[in-house]
């Protein structure tokens, strides 16, 4: 299936749509999301850092996903590195 | 009534309003308001800061507010007003970057909510700092991870003793 990522922060520049677009297996975990976004980075946007997807977390609109949480299907994700607001 | 307002602000749009929050707080049951305001600073780890963009996903944002309010009812009590607002975009020194305001009947609980949603919003809200140098360079601010693994890895390093901790000076 199809898996849209925002991406913010830092990683906001490793695509100027604001977003990467990756094919992941259905029942894939967020683990897997992972080490599919990070092979992505490091081929399409070498620019950016790809060790801060490891410290980066994935988020719903609603909650953030961790590791062990299953890809949801048709939902947008977002992926968001280490936060510094205030 | 809500007695909770969570905002985004964009700063094209509007500067965030100190009076309004405490404004929002006040309640006649109520006798202390402790009240928050981060502003863009001139410097950061010895360069001339000339300006800050903030970067948020504000639908998740907006949901973690609102987690931090209902967090600091359960530690301080129900007689709270909580007004949590972050601004986003562009911001000029001085700009408010951040306005917190808690009214509660008595100050200890004031200040303790206070505290409480501030330090969770730099800590936990999906919010992204770009800092902008006079020299024309910029740089994102290195931040906490949301990762719970992250944590992990880092507890288990300061259990033995690791000093690359992520000492929450910021």
């Amino acid at each position: 299936m199809n898996v849209r990522i925002a991406l913010y922060g830092a990683l906001r520049e490793a695509d100027p749509r604001g977003y990467v677009e990756l094919e992941v297996p259905p029942g894939s975990t967020i683990a897997t999301l992972r080490e599919l976004l990070t092979a992505h980075l490091s081929e399409h946007a070498p620019a950016v850092n790809v060790k801060l997807v490891r410290i980066s977390a994935f988020a719903s609109d609603e909650e953030i996903l961790h590791n062990h949480r299953t890809v949801p299907e048709d939902v947008a994700l977002a992926v968001l590195p280490p936060v510094s607001g205030g | 009534m809500d007695d909770m307002h969570v905002a985004v602000v964009e700063r094209k749009v509007a500067a965030l309003d100190a009076a309004a929050a405490i404004e929002f707080v006040s309640d006649p049951r109520f006798g202390g308001i402790a009240v928050f305001v981060g502003r863009v600073r001139d410097h950061n780890l010895g360069r001339v800061v000339t300006g800050i963009s903030y970067d948020l996903f504000e639908p998740l944002a907006l949901r973690i507010f609102r987690a931090i309010g209902e967090r600091a009812r359960a530690e301080v009590g129900d007689s709270l007003k909580l007004y949590i607002a972050h601004a986003k975009g562009e911001l000029g020194l001085g700009d408010l970057a951040v306005v917190v305001a808690a009214g509660t009947p008595h100050r200890d609980e004031a200040f303790r909510a206070c505290r409480l949603a501030i330090e969770a919003v730099k800590h936990e809200a999906p919010i992204w700092k770009q800092e902008h140098y006079i020299d024309g360079d910029s740089a994102w601010s290195e931040g906490c991870s949301l990762c719970e693994e992250q944590h992990e890895m880092q507890r288990a390093q300061d259990s033995h003793g690791g000093t690359a901790g992520h000492g929450h000076d910021h």
